[in-house]
């Protein structure tokens, strides 16, 4: 009796067995042999067998100047990337909980439709906004007799791409905390007006700490979103100009799949993973202190 | 005292509406067409690179190298005729199949996988599923780049590199889809199987004839988010496929402006055609798309 109910209960793995196979094969194998590889010299090309180096992968990433260069590239785009799109994510949600019905929908869905664009489209599209001799955007500031070099100049560069990244981006945030503020109950801001909290106060003491959770979140997963950059550089700069804007996924996509070196490649991606882990931790942390 | 005063009940339902616009900053209230004003002109800068592609794609690429202006002088089918026209120096038609069979089947596996396992660890009393499913949601953080050395490799010694397969199959291992369907089934009421087991269900009669047809909406949603994603995944083809007869349209695209890299009207053109299918599913689905992500952000 019992051993039939326990092979009942174990039984309803069945209907987990597809994905779990999927899982293991594809997501929990490829983690462990990622880190394992890492721990390897193997320059895919050459005909030699892998063989051990234990951390000489990580030790050569430390002394190598163009995994440092595109870590500090990286930095910038989260440091920049980030707060900007929460806040603008931010702004749009407030605006647009200020409308109702069909017309909320109506506006909501127009911020959101850029997210859906693939990013060879939208990365084809700011090329060609960005184009300093025929660009849209220099055909108009032209006109003034203002020319930036918006793709050509290394200051500019990572701007011009944090730029494109806010527009194209900023939906998804938007939609979460717009649901996040609509979750709020109205009794707290009928409290606050009777205690006479109206307007920016109301919303920086009320509406704020209630949205920490739902805030965190998106913090969270923009951070890291941002550090895994790579479509946006990758097709509008190429990484350039001097490297200014290429990121450490390009880095590592380049150092796996040009130079063939997989076991470097592999350190290159746990580092990365290293370095997000790090930041999403001390986010968890610092919003719960608070 | 039962009775409420009715001038007091009145005055409280006049707070409260009121205090509906508080959560907006100062002003919000007070000026509504201007708060509308702000949104509408927003809306409109954001959606006007879109309009703008759609636009230029009509001009002859002498009216895109020399703007004059944003609206075509002469509109032209040229470029859509040149890049629809010569399929083997441009096989978009090819792309366009690739993209849409690599899509579709991507997201029937994935409602299938998922819809399964969601099911056992949302409703069935499985040992440790505590763990196991803790586990699944756990690797949601882990950034999907660093698997690409290690997937590359393992797909590689499958033998599925440069084939279909290599974009279908792993897309079935994220561990979204089974969260979001697993929190879906908890929210409905539990009475429902119970009755249903009482008349003689088995397990797979309540996820087949009870549990699915409750979930469309959370189905829909899943199936048009992993649709969009794997329309759009541009990094999976990029390195996984070789030839260029079997590439997606984003990687097509990608190579075709580095190919003809002067020929903006070409490569507008054929970012039309690439994005036209995805519009279309967004404005049919977009309160689902959009329910879902809110849905994803909020539940913990």
């Amino acid at each position: 009796m019992t051993r039939s109910r326990s092979l009942r209960r174990w039984s309803g793995y069945l209907y987990a067995l597809p994905y779990l196979t999927l899982f293991g094969l594809f997501v929990v194998l490829p983690l462990l042999y990622g880190l394992r590889l890492s721990l390897f010299r193997w320059e895919m090309l050459s005909q030699l067998p892998p063989r051990f180096a234990g951390l000489g992968n990580y030790a050569e990433a430390v002394r190598d100047p163009y995994f440092w260069r595109s870590l500090v590239a990286t930095f910038q785009f989260v440091a920049l990337a980030v707060p900007l799109t929460v806040c603008l994510a931010l702004l749009l949600a407030v605006g647009l909980k200020s409308l109702h019905g069909r017309r909320q929908a109506f506006y909501r869905a127009a911020y959101f439709t850029p997210t859906i664009l693939t990013i060879s489209v939208a990365g084809i599209l700011w090329r060609w906004f960005y184009n300093s001799e025929f660009g849209l955007f220099n055909a108009y500031l032209g006109r003034f007799g203002i020319k930036v070099p918006w793709l050509t100049d290394t200051h500019w560069a990572m701007l011009s791409i944090v730029l494109m990244t806010l527009w194209w981006t900023v939906g998804g945030p938007m939609v979460v905390l717009l649901a996040g503020l609509q979750n709020i109950p109205p009794q707290y801001h009928e409290a606050a007006v009777l205690d006479g909290a109206t307007g920016w106060k109301s919303f920086r003491y009320i509406t704020l700490p209630l949205l920490r959770p739902v805030l965190l979140f998106v913090v969270v997963i923009n951070v890291i979103g941002a550090f895994q950059v790579f479509g946006q550089t990758f097709m509008i700069t190429r990484g350039g100009p001097e490297m200014s804007t290429r990121s450490l996924v390009q880095y590592i996509y380049e150092t796996a799949f040009n130079n063939y070196r997989m076991g470097y490649a592999a350190a290159l991606s746990w580092l990365l993973f290293l370095v997000i882990a790090v930041f999403s931790l001390a986010q968890f942390r610092l919003m719960k202190e608070r | 005292m039962l009775t409420e005063d009715p001038q007091n009940h009145e005055s409280k339902r006049h707070e409260s509406k009121r205090a509906e616009g508080a959560g907006n900053p100062a002003g919000a209230r007070r000026r509504p067409w201007l708060y509308e004003g702000l949104v509408a002109l927003g809306a409109l800068l954001f959606v006007f690179p879109l309009v703008l592609i759609l636009i230029t794609a009509f001009k002859p690429d002498s009216e895109i190298v020399h703007f004059q202006g944003l609206l075509p002088r002469a509109t032209t089918l040229a470029n859509f005729r040149a890049i629809l026209g010569s399929p083997e120096e441009i096989p978009i038609a090819r792309w366009f199949g690739n993209s849409l069979f690599i899509s579709s089947a991507a997201t029937l596996l994935v409602l299938t996988v998922d819809s399964l396992a969601a099911y056992a660890f949302a409703r069935l009393d499985l040992p440790g599923k505590k763990w196991v499913f803790g586990a699944v949601v756990a690797t949601m953080m882990v950034p999907g780049q660093i698997l690409l050395v290690p997937v590359y490799l393992i797909l590689n010694r499958l033998g599925w590199l440069d084939t279909p397969t290599a974009l279908i199959v792993p897309a079935g291992a994220g561990a979204f889809g089974v969260f979001l369907l697993h929190q879906f089934f908890v929210s409905l009421p539990k009475e429902l199987e119970e009755a249903a087991a009482i008349d003689g269900c088995s397990r797979w009669g309540i996820f087949w004839h009870i549990l699915l047809p409750l979930s469309k909406p959370a189905l829909a949603t899943l199936g048009i988010f992993t649709f969009i994603g794997s329309w759009n995944d541009f990094l999976g083809p990029m390195v996984y496929l070789d030839s260029v007869d079997k590439y997606t349209l984003p990687v097509g695209i990608a190579l075709f402006q580095t190919s003809y890299y002067a020929e903006y009207g070409l490569t507008l053109a054929a970012s039309v055609l690439c994005t036209l299918p995805v519009i279309v599913a967004f404005l049919l689905f977009q309160r689902h798309i959009i329910q879902g992500i809110a849905l994803s952000g909020l539940k913990e």
